[in-house]
């Protein structure tokens, strides 16, 4: 069961004044966890918001997502995709950088990117369901 | 992933035993949080050295999930929420599982209690990932700082949990500080609910009856029971002050028998075949073989016939109740007693509850009534609704008919019959009879009434 792939996509709002620097430090932080925990997926940053793609075996999936609600440097997480997937988007990537990725994604990635960035441009109103 | 999650629970465990080395410590075997006994044990503590606050934390909607996913993924998710409260608070302040779904935060800096209520109610509020289940509750907190809002342990926490009561009904996911108002309102309520119980057998409860007229004939039809409350101290006790309160106590249900039986008794005497209307709770209806009883030993010992008895149910009675309400209400049927249902229009009834259960009568709620001039929409409602009971057979009757205009809607509107105010408030079972004569019943002409 615990080996089963699962897919999480989430969205929610920066609560600090998390610049570029802080940012790529979260980044750096989740590729060496998600790395250990076979997880990956993407990360986007922008608008003053958070959206996540997170794929991987459920036990570790659950345990990554939990640690990253206590998280005090966001709010207003809001859950957008939660279930089993057949095979990784971002078999190649313990947590891309979406903004950056896009000349060299395609496919399914592409189009996982492409959610992210209308996912951050539409924070009023995903907001208001979390 | 259960083992992750009891791993990951381990950590509040170690914290306790270091906080509380070489004394004997009892924890929640679920969670490893403190227990009820350490909690208080470490509040009274911490009151003798400075000012705690408790911080008492109940789950909304986690019966649902518990109901909905089974017992170990609700039992999985209270541990994660133990350890999202272990993530908010410091080392040294305690993280207790009270029981259930109730929690409690001993704050040993109590000024900062009210900000990291907020911050508990948004940590619990948000999503969960339990064992492949995409989870959401909230969190209702309630707060009472020390020694200002009690002294010792005890008072503290039950003060905390006033406020917790407070916050749950002001309607959940929000935090309330303990006021002395609190104290009072549950002082009051706790001597109401002693005096509540006694009432039935002081003899200070009685019924009043509110007279419903056909709206063909502008005769009478029958009454419905109201019961009143004669207060020693405070008057006469209509019965929206105090029937939630006994529906909440359970006492509604001996209450309701003595309803039933005395209604049953004084309309007994009444001239002309008038029907009496009597309420029955939920909780009356959960236990339908007592109610079935009741309702059989109410008519014989009064010899009412069941055709003169009309038992009136509301949608949300319904609601709760409807695997077996069916059986319950054919069987009152089945006596030849009358079943209405009663606020139609409030509720959640469904046109297919409408057709599964065997109403004779439909009650249009009064709210619809005091909006008709004014709205539309409640104008259209009105009339669907009194169609929709036209075609399946049922008597419609409109409630809390207060004007001649809204008299006059109604009528229009081809309901069969109405009450309210507009022909009499509820009057006393002594004042029935001479009501009776100035109204006239359907069927008995008025000089044959003049002559009893």
């Amino acid at each position: 069961m615990s080996e089963d792939l699962y897919k999480i996509v989430y969205c929610s709002r920066n609560t600090t004044e998390t610049g570029p620097e802080e940012f790529w430090r979260i980044l750096a932080v989740s590729r060496g966890n998600n790395a250990r925990d076979s997880l990956t997926g993407a990360l986007l940053f922008s608008n003053g918001s958070f959206a996540q793609v997170l794929e991987g075996p459920l036990a570790a999936l659950e345990r990554t997502f939990e640690r990253i609600q206590c998280d005090p440097r966001h709010a207003g997480v809001t859950v957008l995709q939660f279930g089993p997937i057949e095979s990784r988007t971002f078999p190649d990537w313990s947590m891309a950088e979406a903004a950056t990725m896009s000349v060299t994604a395609d496919g399914a990635a592409a189009e996982a990117l492409d959610m992210l960035r209308q996912l951050v441009g539409r924070e009023a109103e995903w907001a208001m369901a979390g | 992933m259960r083992q992750a999650l009891c791993a990951l629970s381990r950590a509040p465990v170690r914290t306790l035993r270091r906080q509380r080395a070489g004394l004997l410590v009892s924890a929640d075997d679920l969670t490893g949080l403190a227990d009820r006994r350490t909690f208080r044990e470490s509040l009274a503590a911490a009151l003798a050295e400075g000012a705690p606050a408790v911080v008492m934390v109940d789950l909304d909607r986690f019966k649902p999930v518990n109901d909905s996913l089974g017992h170990p993924i609700g039992d999985a998710l209270l541990c994660v929420v133990a350890q999202r409260l272990r993530s908010a608070v410091r080392e040294e302040d305690v993280v207790a599982r009270l029981g259930g779904d109730e929690f409690a935060v001993l704050l040993r800096q109590g000024a900062t209690a009210e900000r990291l209520a907020e911050r508990i109610i948004d940590l619990l509020s948000r999503p969960y990932l339990i064992e492949g289940h995409l989870v959401t509750i909230s969190a209702s907190v309630g707060v009472a700082i020390g020694p200002r809002d009690g002294a010792n342990a005890v008072t503290l926490i039950r003060n905390a949990d006033l406020a917790l009561l407070d916050a749950k009904a002001s309607g959940r996911r929000t935090v309330r500080m303990f006021r002395a108002a609190l104290c009072e309102r549950a002082r009051a309520r706790v001597s109401t609910e002693a005096e509540l119980r006694r009432a039935i057998a002081l003899q200070q409860l009685e019924l009043h009856y509110q007279p419903q007229i056909n709206l063909e004939t502008d005769r009478l039809v029958g009454f419905e029971a109201l019961v009143c409350w004669r207060h020693p101290e405070r008057g006469l006790v209509p019965p929206g002050d105090f029937i939630p309160l006994a529906e909440e106590i359970g006492y509604i249900v001996p209450l309701g028998e003595w309803v039933l039986r005395t209604a049953c008794r004084e309309a007994a005497g009444w001239a002309g075949g008038l029907t009496v209307a009597v309420n029955v709770s939920a909780l009356q209806l959960e236990d339908g073989d007592r109610l079935l009883r009741t309702v059989a030993e109410a008519l014989e010992a009064s010899g009412l016939p069941g055709s003169r008895l009309e038992v009136e149910i509301t949608e949300s009675a319904l609601a709760r109740n409807e695997g077996h309400a069916a059986r319950v209400l054919h069987a009152l049927h089945a006596m030849g007693v009358r079943v209405s249902m009663d606020d139609f229009g409030t509720g959640y009834s469904s046109l297919s509850q409408l057709r599964s259960f065997p109403f004779d009568k439909l009650k249009l709620d009064r709210s619809f009534v005091s909006n008709l001039s004014e709205s539309h929409e409640a104008a259209a409602l009105v009339r669907a609704i009194a169609s929709l009971g036209a075609s399946l057979g049922m008597t419609t009757t409109a409630e809390g008919v207060e004007t001649d205009e809204q008299a006059g809607l109604i009528r229009a509107n081809g309901y069969t019959d109405m009450q309210g105010y507009l022909i009499s408030r509820p009057v006393q079972a002594g004042d029935v009879p001479a009501l009776i004569r100035r109204l006239g019943c359907q069927g008995v002409a008025r000089e044959d009434l003049e002559e009893k």
